[in-house]
């Protein structure tokens, strides 16, 4: 169905679809949430169509993902428990000023 | 305002905006310091800083102020060494057990597995200002705009650190087989 027209168009880009080129530029941006209203559209009409880009960014998706994970399990959960009682007893027992 | 009542104001306030945020700052304090120990004397000293700046807080964006004076407790800090805790053995059988719940197949636990050790080792590698923009945006969810004002850098600064850290990973992952080699 997507043919050879639509294959032209999303290499080019249009109003309606960024270009493969456009896409490599501010896929991470887009990912993170940083792209205005309608550059996302373009993009994301441009992602359902294009198995390449739509690769690169599942690649960039799934690294987010894991460093977030990996941040989030990095910590320390004693230590969070001591800088809670530190945090509590600044305000039961605050300190001179 | 009497003095009692600002006492009783201030312990409200440090009890709702800040004791919630001790793990997340632990996080990005572990991005900020070489050991394990370095972070947590890091978090204890910023703790101390927002109960002395708290009359300055107007209760908004907690997370992005404490983060402001974490990074500048983190500039202005004499480093004091301890004996570096060990690393929790309950936290790799918690995401063990994650992941078996999940009913993931073994296979898929172990491509996932590898791909999270190389992302982790690449992020380590990177240098210091490469992994705070990470922490600050993928793993604590900041904007570009919030992570630059905490940083004290322009906004371009921390998507440029943040895409060259994230294609770095990527190109380790690439040479690991865990992502798809460079189209040109």
């Amino acid at each position: 169905m997507s043919g050879n027209l639509s294959m032209w168009r999303r290499m080019r880009g249009s109003a309606e679809i960024a270009s493969c080129r456009e896409v490599g530029q501010v896929l991470q941006s887009y990912l993170d949430g940083e792209v205005d209203e309608l550059a996302a559209h373009r993009i994301t009409r441009h992602l359902e169509l294009c198995r390449r880009c739509g690769m690169e960014s599942s690649t960039y998706a799934e690294i987010k993902a894991s460093l977030a994970r990996n941040g989030a399990q990095a910590v320390d959960l004693d230590a969070v428990t001591r800088l809670r009682q530190f945090g509590q007893r600044l305000v039961d027992d605050p300190p001179e000023e | 305002m009497t003095e009692s009542a600002r006492d009783v104001k201030r312990r409200e306030m440090y009890a709702q905006h800040v004791l919630p945020e001790i793990a997340a700052l632990l996080r990005v304090a572990r991005s900020m310091t070489p050991q394990a120990s370095d972070a947590e004397d890091l978090v204890q000293d910023t703790l101390l800083r927002a109960w002395r700046s708290l009359d300055s807080f107007d209760g908004r964006h907690p997370r992005a102020w404490l983060l402001t004076i974490m990074r500048h407790a983190e500039i202005n800090r004499h480093r004091r060494r301890r004996p570096q805790l060990l690393d929790d053995p309950d936290v790799e059988m918690a995401r063990q057990a994650a992941d078996e719940q999940a009913g993931a197949s073994a296979e898929d636990v172990v491509v996932g597995r590898m791909f999270d050790e190389i992302v982790e080792s690449a992020l380590a590698a990177l240098a210091e200002r490469f992994r705070e923009v990470i922490m600050l945006v993928d793993v604590e969810g900041l904007t570009y705009a919030e992570a630059a004002e905490i940083l004290g850098v322009p906004e371009g600064t921390v998507m440029s650190r943040l895409h060259r850290a994230r294609t770095r990973i990527r190109a380790v992952l690439a040479e690991a087989g865990l992502a798809p080699r460079r189209r040109k």
